[in-house]
């Protein structure tokens, strides 16, 4: 071989070889690098599952949780079988929440507005920029002596997160503290003031009750504590001592409960309060009413008898009297009062009707009926709502905006303006983990950790007649770059130093936390007598995951007095917006099962569960009576624009025989313009087109408050339904045995 | 040759025989009290987060391709104001003489000792003949790979595989779950007992409606709730023998009783 | 053309030049009918089909709970399409009737490609279908074997039985006459046909043990074509799904096959006697014999239906009735439905009079009619009964996709893309029956 030759083939080879190497490093999975699972850290055992109890957030309830880990990563939700709220049950929007964390739509890191407000453009920034670009705003605003322009919103917070936010605001000089979410129930617990005065929604003991008069209340699936509900409902219905309880339900359309119940009365819209009444009424007349004042109870009730709330309310006087007589007599009894009777526009007063009820059949105090909740010390400053803080955005007193947890934008009506008042707002910061309506909206997004990753608790309102509080503790690190929120507030505070600097001087929120329990702990004597020492005390809590007392506390009657209630009850039914004519049909809404308020719509799972009554997914409907629709021409999965006085949207029509051909109704929750992939244009938001009324009171805005008309128009997409043909034909497929042959079946056995 | 057939016929059928299940510690069952049932639909959802179950999205649903191991069943009749609605839970039924097992030419579904209907994902072919077989519509086929979008296929649970596209599934009454309590028992060197093992449906179920045990234990709920009058089986003329067990609703539908 | 029987006149060595020129002459025409259905087969079914493989079965219509759809009705109306050799070969060769003679080569062949194109969709409706081995019995580490008590379990034995035995069926039968096609070409051609014939001299011993052959072939193959269908019915029948679960499923589909088969034969041996000259093989006489066949077939085929629909209604249950109301009064199925009776019924019967019979014209469009209405009644079975099964809840309404009505018209393309093959390459008109069948030439003609 010559000599440039083997040069050749030497150089040609070293390079090849060389090349190759680096080929291989390079194409070579970065998996291949990690040291495999052979050497875990010191928490993991792969392949067996660590426990976490936590809280649930994805409605007010506050149920306790099991968070399953395998390998640092969160598997699977259950409900902590400790806890007295949902004794280990869980809803389906519990174990859909897993999806919160783990979702492509989440906002990674901070964020910063680029472009135009709303137009979607945000660059990624630092924690460190971030809190000081907050931080400055806040100083700079303080030093303007426009302290009281800084505006918090966030959703219905309880327990030492709220403790500390309030801290926060107080220290900085400000009294602008809001909470809203579409669902608080700021009129069941001001109802549950104004007759019992009890500043906490009661215990509605469904579980031993043997007649449950239901107006409205669709607690299988979304009202207040609806796993807790559903439990009690079990029990009532095939608990251990054999007697089954009877559900009515009074509601113009039927919902989930209700086509669980026994009887379903069919109010006319808005009259339900007057019927509530009307009930009362014939117990006083009857006698069924054995407690004090009788006569004024008349008296005050004399303006609804039956007759006369049997041509309003459209329900036969004969069955008034009947179910007066049933209530009245069997013992115990219990009468709730549903999201459909609150959010009409005088919707406490519905509400105050429903415990006169409970006072009238003896209910309040007694195992089965109202039991009074003794977290008595809350009080809600009504003026200061969501409203409040629009009209002073667009008379532009709020110069900075800070929001966690709630979606404005998204839950309030545009009659409301929410979204143009915010635009008046010069500086708006937002919280979120999601890019929803309202964080779109804003100028800088610090996001917070999901409620997996964060330290929290809450006592739960309502809770189950004794004082329930629920740790939430983070099951897995961050998955991405986030701060839990309490973090987030005091990094802040110490950015903005001065006084709140100094009154917030903790490290992180777990050590708030912690400190607010040792105060807890060092004020109880349960407390103290369950542990020696804080910090045994503190282990007990992460692994139980809250406390709550083992001695239940003794249920105490209280009574309702008829002096008073006459300014709460109103005389006529509620108003519905637009004119009969032009506007026929009654628009109720209602949180849809899954999505309830549209917090679920970004989790695929819950898009994809077909809703309970109607089945549909990926999708929003308008329920039709089969009678109204073929009288407009209307067929099943055609889209119709539905129009109120305030607006329209269109939707697809689903017929619903569980409906009073007056009146159409729609879910809450879909119709999203933002908040990620799965919730993007799927259907459209019936919020949108009501008007903008509150309950007198309370203020809390009014859902069923509107008529509507609803026209044909070309169709848009498909509404997707699960069901085939939902006529069982006979083949016995749901077998049911009648009241009477379950009554004589049980005297058999037993 | 007759010794041959006869081994074979009687391995096919064996477990068809009364008193098979004796000779094993098990035979799972399933009561659902549909007196309790309210429809909300959380055993579905727990079902999708225990079992990796895809999330099909609009357009794989309006083709009927959704993927529920378990749904909810909603039958309504009457109209206005006379409606009556009932729901029904459905998921394997888990038959004893069950079509899908004689129909399958590779053997990818069969009957173990526990009296489960088990379906074997590797051996599967995917020539639908289980489905068509089955009276109560309960398989479900991977029409295409499903995509886990990331991060959520970090939910993923690391006891259950993930269905290759062309493979057919349905439940299992969570095996995952009975093969780690069954494996514990042994290991503390003790029976199984009742309560321990809950299928996720079961564990999230808020009114309690579903109750899971083995039918063999005379101490266990569901032996127990199995002798209530109220009890029928889903269609069960079909004589498929199945191993879930429906109480009776309480409710007035003007139909009279539905004697068996 | 308008000959009633083959005259005598024909001489033997016409009829081995015919068979033999029908096998060399290739015209341009030829050509084309070749390459275009090849694209077809090609373009319409191995292209859509690898798009199926990679994509899975989602890109069909299929869904819960229709899970069968159009590929196994195609499957079972091609199987059918395969009756048709037997019951000629065989059937008419044990009554020992003369007019089957020029025929039944044509009709095995069309057997057996029926057949290949049935099992074709076996693989193609399977969702993992690179595993399609694990369908038969071949010993493993794992000792698997396959669950025997499965009617598709029996399908793969019988349709494999049945393929193999049709083969050897029809190469047995044809060795003479691949001798006698060795003896008059050249070329590749002759290397070819010397390795078919096998030797073939023509001695006595030889036709004895081919007769005997042959014999036993036809008698054994005629319990398994009707096993074989049965078989395939018991795919539906063993089910539990109302309209499906029916006693009469194996006499039915197996009345149903030999009917399609013969209409089958009747278009084909339309088309081939034009298309290679060869009227004079086939007369008026065949198709009359044969019409009077599909009439008898229509009308045991009208009463198995009506049985059906009565034993339908009057079972009264609201399983059955959904499924019958379903099929026969739901748009679209019920025109389908209406099209079908109207088809196989009523348009058959026109064949009871001599004169029909014995047009060529209408012979050709009976068969078509019968056999677009047997495609119909297998596809009905199918898409009908699935959709409405017990639980109301689950019925979803089937439509197949663009891929499984390409795979449809693919099939057509893949059969005739093989027939034509066989015309060209092998005697499709058997020479030595067809020389029985004439007799001992009566007059010195031309040698």
């Amino acid at each position: 071989m010559k000599r440039r030759d083997f040069l050749k083939i030497l150089g040609v080879g070293g390079v090849g070889t060389g090349l190759g190497y680096f080929f291989g490093k390079a194409s070579k999975p970065p998996a291949a690098e990690l040291i495999p699972y052979l050497n875990p850290p010191v928490d993991v055992i792969p392949g067996v599952a660590n426990w976490y109890p936590s809280l649930c957030t994805q409605c007010s309830a506050g149920c306790g949780i099991h968070v399953r880990v395998m390998e640092g990563r969160a598997k699977k939700i259950e409900g902590n079988p400790l806890h007295p709220i949902n004794k280990g049950k869980l809803c389906a929007r519990g174990q859909a929440s897993l999806q919160a964390l783990y979702n492509p739509d989440r906002i990674k890191k901070p964020l910063k507005r680029r472009g135009n407000r709303g137009k979607g453009d945000f660059e990624e920034i630092t924690w460190e920029e971030g809190i000081s670009i907050l931080s400055k705003n806040l100083i700079s605003l303080s030093e303007k002596g426009e302290a009281d322009q800084l505006y918090l919103l966030t959703s219905q917070i309880r327990g030492s997160l709220n403790n500390l936010l309030n801290s926060f605001m107080v220290s900085y000089g400000s009294p602008n503290y809001l909470q809203y979410e579409l669902f608080q129930n700021k009129n069941l617990l001001h109802a549950s003031q104004v007759t019992m005065g009890v500043n906490a929604i009661p215990h509605y003991d469904i579980a031993n009750t043997k007649y449950l008069l239901s107006f409205g209340a669709d607690f299988s699936s979304t009202w207040v504590s609806p796993v807790s509900y559903s439990y009690a409902y079990g029990q009532m219905r095939q608990g251990e001592d054999g007697i089954r309880g009877k559900l009515v339900q009074i509601e113009p359309r039927l919902s989930l409960t209700g086509a669980n119940a026994d009887e379903w009365v069919p109010a006319k819209p808005g009259t339900e309060g007057v019927l509530a009444l009307a009930i009362a009424y014939a117990i006083v007349e009857d006698g069924y009413y054995k407690g004090p004042d009788a006569a004024s109870w008349k008296a005050l009730l004399s303006g609804y008898s039956p007759k006369d709330a049997a041509v309003v309310t459209e329900v036969a006087e004969g069955r008034i009297r009947e179910i007066a007589k049933e209530f009245g007599q069997t013992r115990p009894s219990l009468a709730i009062g549903g999201e459909n009777l609150a959010r009409y526009e005088n919707g406490m007063s519905g509400l105050v009707a429903v415990n006169i009820l409970n006072h009238l059949a003896g209910n309040i105090g007694v195992r089965g009926g109202v039991i009074p909740n003794s977290n008595g010390s809350r009080t809600i400053d009504f003026k200061n709502n969501i409203a409040a803080l629009a009209e002073a955005a667009s008379a532009s007193k709020v110069k900075t905006l800070l929001v966690y947890d709630t979606n404005p934008v998204f839950t309030t009506p545009k009659a409301m303006k929410t979204e143009e008042s915010l635009r008046n707002i010069p500086f708006i910061a937002s919280f979120s983990s999601f890019m929803d309506e309202t964080t779109a909206m804003a100028d800088l997004i610090l996001p917070a950790h999901t409620s997996l990753e964060d330290w929290g608790d809450d006592f739960a309102d309502p809770s189950v007649g004794y004082p329930v509080a629920t740790l939430m503790q983070p099951a897995v690190s961050p998955f991405f770059n986030t701060m839990g929120i309490g973090d987030i507030i005091l990094s802040l505070a110490k950015g903005v130093g001065g006084k709140v600097k100094d009154k917030m001087q903790w490290n992180g929120f777990s050590d708030y936390l912690k400190d607010a329990w040792k105060e807890n702990y060092s004020k109880d004597k349960d407390m103290l007598a369950s542990a020696l020492t804080f910090d045994e005390f503190w282990n007990q809590l992460l692994t139980r995951g809250g406390w709550w007392p083992d001695e239940k506390a003794k249920v105490k009657a209280v009574s309702v007095s008829p002096k008073g209630i006459e300014a709460h009850i109103s005389k006529v039914s509620s108003r519905f917006e637009g004119d009969e004519k032009g506007f026929p049909l009654y628009l109720t809404t209602y949180a849809h099962s899954s999505h309830l308020d549209g917090r679920g719509a970004n989790l695929p799972w819950l898009q994809e569960m077909p809703d309970p009554m109607t089945s549909v997914v990926w999708g929003n409907w308008i329920e039709v009576n089969p009678t109204t629709a073929s009288s407009l021409g209307i067929k099943e999965g055609e889209t119709v624009t539905v129009e109120s006085p305030f607006g329209k949207i269109n939707a697809h029509v689903y017929l619903y025989p569980g409906i009073r051909p007056d009146t159409v109704s729609m879910p809450i929750g879909q119709g999203h313009r933002a908040y990620g992939r799965y919730a993007k244009d799927t259907g459209s938001n019936p919020i949108e087109i009501l008007p903008f009324k509150e309950d007198p009171e309370t203020r809390e805005i009014a859902l069923n408050s509107t008529r509507v008309r609803i026209s044909r128009t070309t169709a848009s997409e498909k509404m997707v339904k699960i069901e085939g043909s939902t006529k069982e034909l006979g083949r016995n497929i749901v077998q049911t045995i009648s009241p009477e042959e379950f009554k004589r079946m049980n005297k058999e056995v037993s | 040759m007759a010794g041959f057939l006869e081994r074979i016929t009687e391995r096919l059928n064996i477990y068809r025989e009364p008193g098979w299940y004796k000779k094993f510690d098990h035979k799972w069952t399933m009561v659902i009290d549909l007196d309790k049932c309210n429809g909300c639909g959380a055993c579905v959802l727990a079902c999708y987060a225990e079992n990796n179950i895809p999330v099909v999205g609009k357009e794989d649903c309006d083709k009927s391709r959704a993927f529920s191991w378990l749904r909810i069943e909603r039958y309504v009749e009457g109209e206005y104001p006379d409606v009556k609605v009932k729901f029904i839970p459905v998921m394997c039924q888990h038959c004893g003489k069950a079509p899908c097992e004689t129909g399958c030419p590779v053997y990818a579904t069969y009957h173990n000792q526990d009296g489960l209907n088990v379906q074997v994902y590797n051996r599967c072919v995917g020539t639908f003949t289980c489905a068509t077989y089955c009276p109560y519509d309960v398989r479900r086929f991977n029409w295409r790979t499903y995509k886990f979008e990331q991060p959520l296929d970090n939910q993923l649970n690391p006891d259950v595989t993930v269905r290759e596209m062309g493979v057919m599934e349905k439940c299992t009454f969570c095996i995952q779950r009975i093969r780690v309590a069954k494996d514990k028992a042994k290991d503390e060197g003790r029976e199984v007992q009742d309560g321990e093992i809950q299928p996720a449906c079961v564990q999230s179920c808020p009114t309690g409606a579903m109750t899971f045990g083995d039918l063999q234990d005379p101490s266990s709920k569901v032996a127990k709730l199995a002798k209530s009058p109220r009890r029928y089986r889903l269609l069960e003329e079909l004589n498929t023998d199945p191993s879930v067990i429906y109480l009776k609703r309480v409710m007035n539908d003007g139909a009279g009783t539905h004697e068996e | 053309m308008g000959q009633e029987h083959m005259k005598s006149e024909i001489s033997y060595r016409e009829v081995n030049e015919d068979v033999v020129r029908t096998m060399t002459k290739t015209g341009p025409a030829y050509y084309i009918a070749l390459i275009s259905s090849m694209l077809v087969f090609a373009g319409f079914w191995l292209l859509p089909w690898s798009y199926q493989i990679y994509q899975g079965q989602g890109v069909t219509g299929l869904q819960t709970p229709a899970f069968w759809g159009i590929y196994l009705a195609n499957f079972v109306f091609w199987i059918g399409i395969s009756h048709s050799g037997t019951l000629l070969s065989a059937i008419l060769f044990i009554t020992q009737t003369p007019w089957r003679r020029s025929i039944y080569r044509s009709a095995e062949a069309m057997t057996f490609f029926s057949v290949l194109t049935a099992a074709i969709f076996v693989f193609v409706h399977m969702g993992r279908p690179w595993n399609f081995y694990w369908t038969m019995p071949y010993p493993n580490q794992r000792q698997l074997w396959l669950n025997f008590q499965s009617p598709l379990m029996f399908d793969v034995l019988a349709i494999s039985a049945y393929m193999t035995s049709s083969v050897i069926f029809l190469y047995i039968g044809s060795i003479p006459d691949l001798a006698a096609v060795r003896d008059r070409v050249t070329g590749w051609r002759k290397e070819v046909y010397t390795v078919l014939a096998l030797g073939w001299r023509g001695t006595d011993t030889e036709w004895h043990w081919l007769n005997k052959a042959y014999t036993f072939f036809a008698v054994f193959i005629i319990p398994l074509a009707v096993s074989v269908h049965s078989i395939v019915s018991w795919d539906f029948a063993l089910s539990k799904v109302p309209g499906l679960n029916k006693t009469i499923f194996a006499p039915y589909f197996v009345v149903g096959a030999i009917y399609s088969g013969t209409a089958g034969i009747v278009t084909l041996m339309i088309i081939l006697r034009k298309a290679l000259n060869i009227e004079k093989y086939i007369t008026l006489n065949h198709f009359s014999q044969l019409g009077k066949l599909l009439v008898v077939m229509s009308l045991l085929w009208s009463y198995i239906n009506v049985l059906e629909v009565f034993t339908g209604w009057y079972a009264n249950t609201s399983f059955e009735n959904e499924a019958l109301t379903y099929r026969m009064f739901t748009p679209p199925y019920s025109y389908m439905f209406w099209i079908m009776i109207l088809c196989n019924s009523f348009m058959p019967l026109l064949l009871i009079f001599k004169k029909a019979r014995t047009s060529i014209f209408v012979a050709l469009i009976v068969s078509l009619a019968i056999n677009v209405g047997m495609w119909l009644e297998r596809y009905l079975i199918i898409a009908t009964s699935l959709p409405r099964k017990f639980l109301p809840y689950m019925w979803h309404d089937y439509s197949p996709s663009w891929i499984e009505i390409s795979t449809t018209i693919g099939s057509f393309g893949f059969f005739t893309m093989l027939f034509l093959l066989f015309v060209k390459l092998w005697p499709s008109v058997s020479i030595y029956e067809v020389k029985e069948d004439i007799g001992i030439p009566m007059k010195k003609g031309h040698h």
